[in-house]
């Protein structure tokens, strides 16, 4: 394909969301110039305590969406990928809700799988992704103790390629699922890729830059600008969890971007997944050497977070520093290994099922110590049951579920029973859901005095949103695991009459879920009409004692 | 050694146990019964070949004597059967959940796995990667004689 309508319609778009972003651009400098003329005094009289960047206070409100200090870029993070949660997640009710029937009656097969990428491809770039980022920007400053950043435009720039990037994954209507394979990502086709799968592509490449970028400022922060009173060795466990993060995104994300480029490039003309010199199953594997690491790039930094908020509703120190530290780090290095997992059954062969299978039961050490540490935390605290506690018992649970019926997803025997079906998406919801949707929410409410500026939420809706999210998860996710094992499969918009039942039962499941998540927006707006009553001292901010 | 250490070795040391006892066990299976996982074809099929075509949205399997049903799979009991699997424009999964097979329909390669059906009967078949609208249709009936 030389030529077509398609292309047409792309290269218009992104001429639009270019002159759209540099519109924004003047508007925001525009904007920045008023606050600083028309409100001097105010200005003046924060600009005290606003000098030293680890001592501001930055609020969840949209003056963030103008300034460059790398607190404002987190707040502008967090605000969207809420959004982008949202906006996935009613995707998610959406699929519940149709495959109520065994055949689909409430959406179309087309519309159904147009869900199922938007849900897929928000939730992993636009929420796990940007969530992570958001707290990474936010929290760096204040626990490394920087004075000053000197990147905020660049930051900045960064946070409007990821912004334009969920937006093209919302509005290209792809229905690629987040995989994007390769013969049929390029049929642009309703019926197969969707006429616009390439807008999701470029999509996912803006948010890998941002990523990308994002994880360089992160690691620029955490060895050269943090202050030097804080050695290497007594470097928070986030920190360390976000070095991790970083390292992981830096050496695999970019092998998949450069097969997203050629995907492109093959739309246009095929040369690299096709014809005697490629094959469609070499996309494959590009993408997953970044599609399993980014797993762990949503998770390591979840466990970032439970090691400081642990101690702090544990009243007791975090039980070994250095076993969570090697923990951090030996994921990063065993979960760039273990991606050929999700091809055992291509054809890959004897030989490297079993290197991929092996590796995959290594990376469950790291796992297991890592929670170990959790546990022994635990045992020799005394617990106080705040509701971010309850969601980071609720994300250990859920670890350990997703873990174990993970590492049997390793064994080649057992993998070719449930490879494709819903077992495995009942195994990365327990973890995704329990653990990296969990620790955000946990981090937001510990967070709540100073992302408000200084008010409560509300106790008992939080704890409603706690109780519903853990209830929704497990209704949703068991039926899955069940029905997954006698072959119930993935990706479906209908199944056989044979899986009605834990189909619906799994609706039930997404629907008390998606109450839940109501219930949080009505605790923040409800909470956004209370006065200023509590100090809006950030709790991750205070020394964090380690043991030894 | 310090009691902190200690506890923690205790741990690793049984974790490490379970999951090597985990991985000796799929090492074994894996060797064994290679037959039964998805290799790459290498021209030396055991028992009863059909040769199976996966496309937008059907399965076409062609048997030893020419027939070829579409959507339906039809198998003697005690037979070994290896199914040589291609595709005809994007990549399918071919899942037959009662009998663990499972194996990939790839564009311009082929794939090979061998089973016995033991028990007559009927059972499901699916395709499990996903290949564009009517993905869910492409699914049909194995029937064992």
């Amino acid at each position: 394909m030389i030529f077509s309508f398609e292309l047409a319609i792309f290269g218009s778009t992104i001429s639009v969301l270019i002159i759209m972003f540099l519109l924004l651009y003047f508007y925001a400098q525009d904007y920045r110039k008023y606050l600083l003329e028309g409100k001097q005094e105010v200005i003046q009289e924060r600009s005290q305590e606003n000098a030293i960047l680890s001592n501001m206070k930055r609020e969840l409100s949209f003056a963030a969406f103008f300034m460059d200090d790398s607190k404002s870029i987190g707040i502008r993070y967090i605000i969207t990928s809420l959004l982008f949660f949202f906006i996935a997640g009613l995707a998610g009710v959406g699929m519940r809700i149709s495959l109520w029937n065994p055949n689909p009656t409430f959406l179309t097969p087309i519309q159904y799988n147009v869900l199922l990428t938007e849900h897929g491809t928000l939730m992993l770039y636009g929420w796990a992704t940007g969530s992570i980022l958001g707290l990474g920007y936010y929290l760096l400053p204040s626990m490394l103790k920087i004075k000053s950043d000197k990147l905020g435009h660049l930051n900045s720039a960064m946070f409007w390629f990821y912004f334009v990037g969920g937006v093209l994954l919302i509005f290209s209507r792809s229905t690629a699922s987040w995989y994007f394979y390769y013969p049929l990502t390029d049929q642009l086709t309703e019926a197969g890729g969707g006429s616009y799968s390439f807008a999701a592509l470029a999509g996912v490449l803006l948010i890998l830059t941002a990523a990308n970028v994002a994880s360089i400022i992160f690691l620029k922060m955490i060895f050269f600008d943090r202050d030097k009173s804080i050695r290497l060795s007594k470097l928070p466990l986030f920190a360390w969890s976000i070095v991790s993060t970083a390292l992981l995104i830096l050496s695999s994300a970019p092998v998949s971007m450069v097969a997203d480029v050629m995907l492109i490039y093959d739309l246009i003309n095929p040369v690299f997944f096709t014809g005697s010199n490629g094959t469609a199953l070499g996309y494959a594997i590009l993408f997953w050497f970044w599609g399993h690491p980014i797993v762990y790039v949503a998770v390591i930094p979840a466990f970032g977070l439970i090691y400081e908020l642990l101690p702090k509703y544990a009243n007791t120190k975090v039980y070994s520093y250095k076993s969570g530290v090697i923990g951090l780090l030996l994921l990063m290095v065993l979960s760039g290994t273990v991606w050929g997992h999700h091809l055992f059954n291509s054809g890959l062969g004897t030989f490297w099922d079993l290197i991929f299978s092996t590796t995959s039961f290594l990376v469950a050490i790291p796992s297991a110590i890592t929670v170990f540490n959790w546990i022994a935390t635990l045992w020799t605290g005394k617990i106080r049951l705040t509701v971010p506690m309850l969601f980071i018992l609720n994300a250990i649970i859920d670890f350990v579920i997703g873990g174990v019926t993970g590492v049997m997803q390793a064994d080649v025997g057992i993998n070719e029973l449930i490879h494709g079906t819903y077992w495995v998406t009942a195994h990365f919801h327990f973890i995704l859901l329990g653990m990296t949707t969990g620790m955000a929410f946990a981090a937001i409410y510990a967070l709540f005095p100073t992302l408000s500026g200084g008010r409560r939420y509300n106790v008992a809706l939080a704890k409603a949103h706690f109780y519903l999210t853990a209830l929704g998860t497990y209704v949703m996710t068991v039926p899955w695991a069940l029905g997954g094992f006698q072959g119930m499969p993935r990706r479906v918009a209908g199944y056989f009459g044979i899986f009605q039942s834990y189909q619906d039962a799994a609706a039930i499941g997404g629907i008390i879920l998606g109450i839940g998540q109501l219930i949080f927006l009505i605790n923040l707006v409800y909470s956004s009409t209370k006065p200023i009553s509590v100090s809006n001292e950030n709790i991750l901010e205070s020394e964090v004692i380690y043991g030894e | 050694m310090n009691k902190k250490v200690k506890y923690e070795l205790i741990w690793l040391v049984a974790v490490i146990a379970i999951l090597g006892i985990s991985a000796l066990a799929n090492y074994n299976y894996t060797l064994s019964a290679s037959k039964n996982i998805a290799q790459p074809y290498n021209g030396d099929p055991s028992g009863v070949v059909i040769n199976v075509t996966g496309y937008q949205w059907g399965w076409q399997f062609e048997y030893p004597n020419g027939t070829t049903t579409t959507d339906k799979l039809i198998l003697m009991a005690n037979v070994t059967y290896t199914l040589i699997v291609t595709s005809k424009d994007v990549i399918h999964d071919l899942y037959i959940p009662q009998f663990g097979v499972q194996v990939y329909a790839v564009y311009g390669h082929t794939n090979e796995v061998s089973f016995t059906p033991l028990v007559p009967g009927t059972y499901i078949m699916e395709c499990v990667e996903y290949c564009g609208e009517y993905h869910y249709e492409m699914r049909g009936e194995v029937v064992v004689l």
